[in-house]
């Protein structure tokens, strides 16, 4: 499938439907990562992050909709796809009876190939001992060497479900710089997480799913653009006034202070109301990416 | 007030809970083929002649010395059937309590599961204790079932008592070498495979012992079991040191737990290879790595039990003079020696075909373990296509069954060629035992099916399996219908060496064979691959 400009979209999701008996896994699913950007896939535990991506692997067969990847169908051309992509699991379970390096080889070798150079950086990087047997490995190394056999291969495309989760922070950030490297050589990154902090360094994009939907979708500017402003000011008058102008919400008043949150879009008014009353002192902060969340997940408390 | 043992009852009813299938099973299943072998025995040996004829074809075979020992009361009928039974129920009971024990201590502890308990109020040794409870306790019920199957067919009180007391402390015994294991090993395969040593060992000094009739057999916790006198003198000595040696077991395995770490023990994993060799990388190589532990244990246990059987033939000739109901049971139809050979011969490729099938159907199913564990959704994700990942564990399953076969022939040729002092059916014996590979693969190819297509109901397989057992154990004296002996493949081989060999049969299963392969592989191709 050509885009416009005639580059082949990495993942073109439209209408997934995946049901697992009564269960509506993915509902109605779009989600779209151009070649090159680093897609933050951001959700709560069962919101469908995992499910999207074994359908992207054509490990499961959606019941409907259409699934391109890398310009090609992932359920018919499964073999042929994966040359081009690497994939860490969300939850990795390794053979016992392997050691972490003769894991890392296998599924590098099955995958076509390991980058011998980037093995043995990564190896370092991640601090992992390659001669222990995978029974003796702690969630985090298990994790660690999951991430090395993808990091290592030359992939066009890296599909990582919670790649982070049982490393500690040193190794984050290790795992944050490799993504950023990858990105500068121009591969395109899929990550699922629900590590908001994570997401928000590295996503160029991102996509927030909820019960098998992908609710808000677009670049961290564009969705706070689309959300609410929290502003603290100090003024000569009382700003009681303020909790009148249209889009501003839960407005406090403490010793002189007035904090509310107000929607992007309303934003010019109330300054201006703020204006009127003598600002002594003004902050305010773009929303962040846990704001965007909690309030994408809130309306699933109401809901 | 929390003492080391604080929570124990909890844990108690959480094994009995989640094995509230796997423990009736084991009761069930050995306790079942002790009752019935200690109720079908007695009426083949009906009169003092054919008690007679027994001890002295038994009294004079050193295989039988070796694989059950010299059981007390051998020219009694108490006696008799203690020792036909003595193999299945001894080994079966030390197990039973083996896997029961590790399952409940080691393997939760590698696992992490137990670390989720050791969390809460859980004292330090109520984990070891409630798996030692859990042991005893089905030891205990073995040994009962045991005893009341002995009393049910008419045998001694005194001697049914000791025989089940004295199979209640081996078990007791092996119980606690499988807790001090699973203290020693950090993983449950180390731990399963200490205790399993253990197991073989005492085993192998008892037989070696009583067929040297020396004082080895004093040396193993088998030897003092059966030197309690079951039907004989019944002696209560031998007991002391069964209950020492188990109560030092325990005590080693309290002190074990008490100076280790949690998830430690004291052997360390040695440090493997840091890169895969270059076969690693495929499939196959893959998969063939994978089942390379379960293939070599099968291997060597198989090859014993041919050499075992083989070297058993040589006495069949005097056996059968004795009692000719036994040339009944194995199906000669004439006296000639050569002829009851070949009776004795077919029944032996049958019944190791027939065991062979449990490795084939284990290591089909792998690919469900494989699946289910996350680990084939990994390869899945490379290049490696699904048909070569089903392919390859099937080739190596339907191989490592070939393998099975070639090595039992094998073993039973050099068991009856070291006997026998003739080499020159060696060919005859291979042959015959390859000629009921059709039938191993069969079963393993239904399992293949079913697996590709109703993954979830895979462990039905097994059935296969149960049922070819139990229609060439119990086909012939149940009288079954013919369609009902027609469902295991076996039934419609030819029976080397006694008849001779036609392709149609073999080639007819080879073919259905290859035709479930294919379905399974169909099915599993277009199928969801489920993980978790």
């Amino acid at each position: 499938m050509l885009c416009q400009d005639g580059v082949v979209t990495a993942i073109k999701l439209h209408d997934i439907v995946k049901t697992f008996g009564p269960v509506r896994a993915l509902d109605g699913l779009h989600l779209t990562v151009e070649p090159g950007e680093v897609h933050g896939f951001l959700g709560p535990n069962g919101a469908g992050k995992s499910t999207t991506i074994r359908v992207l692997l054509g490990l499961l067969k959606a019941d409907s909709g259409s699934t391109r990847l890398l310009g090609g169908d992932p359920w018919r051309q499964a073999a042929d796809l994966h040359r081009r992509i690497a994939y860490v699991p969300g939850d990795v379970t390794l053979w016992p009876n392997l050691t972490g390096g003769e894991v890392i080889d296998v599924l590098g070798r099955m995958r076509g190939g390991l980058d011998e150079k980037r093995r043995a950086e990564m190896l370092e990087r991640f601090e992992l001992d390659p001669r222990k047997k995978a029974r003796t490995y702690s969630k985090g190394n298990r994790q660690k060497v999951a991430l090395v056999a993808a990091l290592a291969s030359r992939a066009e495309l890296y599909l990582l479900d919670e790649p982070t989760s049982g490393l500690d922070p040193l190794m984050e950030a290790e795992f944050q710089r490799a993504v950023l490297e990858l990105k500068h050589e121009g591969a395109t990154v899929l990550l699922s997480s629900h590590i908001l902090a994570e997401a928000e360094a590295l996503s160029d994009r991102i996509s927030i799913i909820r019960a098998g939907r992908v609710v808000q979708r677009g670049s961290l500017a564009e969705l706070r653009h689309l959300t609410r402003t929290t502003v603290i000011a100090e003024t000569a008058m009382p700003a009681t006034a303020v909790a009148a102008v249209e889009g501003v919400h839960n407005p406090q008043f403490l010793d002189g202070r007035v904090i509310f949150d107000v929607d992007s879009d309303h934003l010019d008014a109330a300054v201006k109301a703020l204006a009127a009353l003598g600002v002594q002192s003004l902050t305010a902060h773009p929303p962040t990416l846990k704001e965007l969340f909690l309030r994408q997940y809130g309306e699933e408390v109401t809901a | 007030m929390s003492t080391p043992f604080t929570g124990t009852r909890h844990l108690l009813r959480l094994i009995v809970r989640r094995d509230r299938i796997r423990l009736p099973v084991w009761l069930v299943g050995l306790g079942g083929m002790i009752a019935v072998s200690a109720l079908l025995v007695p009426p083949i040996y009906d009169t003092p002649e054919k008690i007679a004829g027994y001890a002295s074809a038994v009294g004079t075979s050193p295989v039988s010395y070796l694989m059950s020992g010299r059981q007390a009361g051998i020219d009694t009928i108490g006696g008799i059937v203690a020792n036909e039974i003595s193999q299945v129920a001894q080994l079966g009971i030390c197990l039973m309590v083996m896997f029961l024990v590790v399952r409940h201590t080691r393997t939760e502890e590698e696992t992490g599961r137990a670390e989720l308990l050791r969390s809460t109020v859980l004292g330090r040794h109520a984990a070891t204790l409630a798996g030692l409870l859990y042991g005893v306790a089905a030891a205990l019920l073995i040994g009962l079932a045991t005893t009341a199957s002995m009393l049910a067919a008419g045998l001694d009180g005194v001697g049914s008592a000791t025989y089940g007391v004295g199979l209640t402390l081996l078990g007791l015994c092996y119980a606690g070498v499988s807790l001090v294991a699973a203290q020693l090993s950090t993983s449950a395969r180390g731990a399963l495979g200490l205790a399993g040593t253990a197991i073989a060992i005492g085993y192998l000094i008892r037989g070696v012992g009583a067929m040297q009739d020396n004082a080895l057999v004093w040396a193993s916790p088998f030897g003092w079991a059966q030197r309690m006198d079951a039907f004989g003198a019944e002696r209560w000595l031998p007991a002391l040191p069964l209950v020492a040696l188990t109560a030092a077991l325990l005590l080693l395995a309290a002190w074990l737990t008490a100076h280790r770490d949690f998830g430690g023990g004291l052997l360390q994993t040695r440090p493997g290879q840091p890169r895969a060799s270059r076969f690693l990388g495929t499939p196959v190589g893959l998969a063939l790595r994978l089942q390379r532990g379960l293939l070599i244990g099968w291997a060597i246990g198989l090859t014993a039990l041919g050499l075992l059987y083989g070297a058993v033939i040589p006495t069949i000739p005097d056996l059968v003079a004795s009692n000719p109901d036994i040339a009944q049971v194995i199906g000669a139809s004439a006296d000639a020696e050569q002829a009851l050979i070949d009776a004795f011969l077919r029944y032996i490729f049958l019944f190791m075909a027939v065991v062979s099938t449990g490795f084939a159907v284990t290591s089909v199913l792998r690919l469900r373990a494989e699946e289910e564990s996350g680990r084939a959704e990994v390869v899945l994700a490379t290049r490696i296509r699904r048909t070569s990942w089903v392919g390859a564990t099937v080739l190596v399953a339907g191989l490592g069954a070939l393998a099975l076969s070639l090595l039992m022939g094998l073993g039973l040729a050099m068991g009856y060629g070291l006997g026998m002092g003739e080499w020159d059916r060696l060919a005859g014996q291979l042959g015959g035992q390859l000629s009921y590979l059709p039938g191993v693969l069969l079963v393993a190819a239904v399992a293949v099916a079913i697996t590709g297509l109703l993954p979830r109901w895979s462990l039905l397989a097994w059935a296969g399996v149960a049922f070819v057992f139990f229609q060439v154990m119990l086909g012939e004296t149940l009288r079954l219908p013919d369609w009902v002996d027609g469902i295991s493949p076996f039934w419609h081989l030819p029976g080397l060496p006694v008849e001779t060999f036609e392709p149609l049969p073999a080639v007819t299963e080879l073919v259905l064979a290859a035709a479930l392969v294919l379905l399974g592989l169909c099915g599993y191709r277009r199928r969801d691959v489920a993980a978790g």
